[in-house]
């Protein structure tokens, strides 16, 4: 029984983690495109993510991690791919994904359905293997 | 005299209910002390074989929620660190400083500059390194 609450606890955490994660991230992009440093808004969010990227801890229905370019011009694919690059480079915030229950990094331009993702899990370097 | 003598009788099986209801209700309390130890016993052991339970990669992967990340390095990131990896390239390449004294030295920052170069942060300690330290004009 204590298991159990401490498991509810522990999801609760997560899902404050999760949520402050995504919050800083927009606001930092909102930022960044209000002062003139970035040419596109970013917003980040949850998405289902791909069930072949999945890991042990990957959230249930919630294992994809977004960012998606809202305005200002359209991304090129290359864009799209060394947003990516970045985000993979960044091994801290890379394991934070990994911990909080997101599995699959997705990069998405504001129209149409063309995008990028990776599974997180490779980029991870924990020094093992996730299942 | 019969009476009196039915009288002390019963006083006696009395007694003797009484010791038994002691004696059992004391049994019972030890029961339940032992067997909330036995419950707590159980409770401890299975905490603590959880935490062995927990590999490195899951212990590592716990300890990285608390990870402190800065986004507003990463929107920088995002979106000037290529621009700057170009230029830095450019001009600290070591292939310009092939017969001056410090190539090795330029070739390492130039190393450096390579590996970190969706850094931007990094990037930047680098651009001073290199104005500073080998006076390069970072155009």
């Amino acid at each position: 029984m204590w298991h159990k609450i401490i498991e509810i606890v522990d999801w609760f955490g997560e899902m404050t983690e999760r949520y402050k994660l995504i919050r800083d991230f927009n606001k930092a992009g909102k930022n960044a495109f209000i002062s003139g440093i970035a040419p596109t808004l970013l917003e980040a969010k949850i998405t289902n993510g791909d069930s072949n990227y999945r890991h042990q801890f990957s959230k249930f229905l919630g294992g994809g991690f977004r960012i998606k370019a809202l305005s200002g011009r359209p991304l090129k694919k290359e864009e799209m791919i060394e947003i990516g690059k970045i985000i993979l480079d960044n091994k801290e915030l890379v394991r934070k994904l990994v911990a909080l229950g997101w599995d699959t990094m997705e990069v998405h331009d504001n129209s149409g359905f063309n995008g990028c993702k990776w599974p997180l899990k490779d980029y991870a370097n924990i020094g093992g293997y996730l299942n | 005299m019969n009476l009196l003598q039915i009288l002390s009788d019963t006083s006696k099986i009395s007694n003797v209910t009484l010791d038994r209801n002691s004696l059992v209700s004391a049994f019972w309390k030890y029961a339940a002390i032992s067997e909330l130890l036995i419950i707590s016993f159980f409770v401890i052991l299975y905490f603590k074989t959880r935490e062995k339970k927990l590999t490195s990669i899951e212990a590592q992967l716990k300890n990285s929620k608390n990870n402190k990340v800065n986004m507003d390095d990463l929107m920088l990131s995002i979106n000037n660190s290529r621009n700057l990896y170009k230029l830095l390239s450019k001009n600290c390449h070591p292939d310009r400083f092939i017969n001056s004294t410090s190539h090795s030295e330029v070739e390492l920052l130039f190393q450096k500059i390579t590996e970190n170069k969706r850094n931007f942060q990094e990037l930047v300690k680098l651009k001073e390194i290199a104005i500073n330290q080998f006076n390069i004009k970072i155009e």
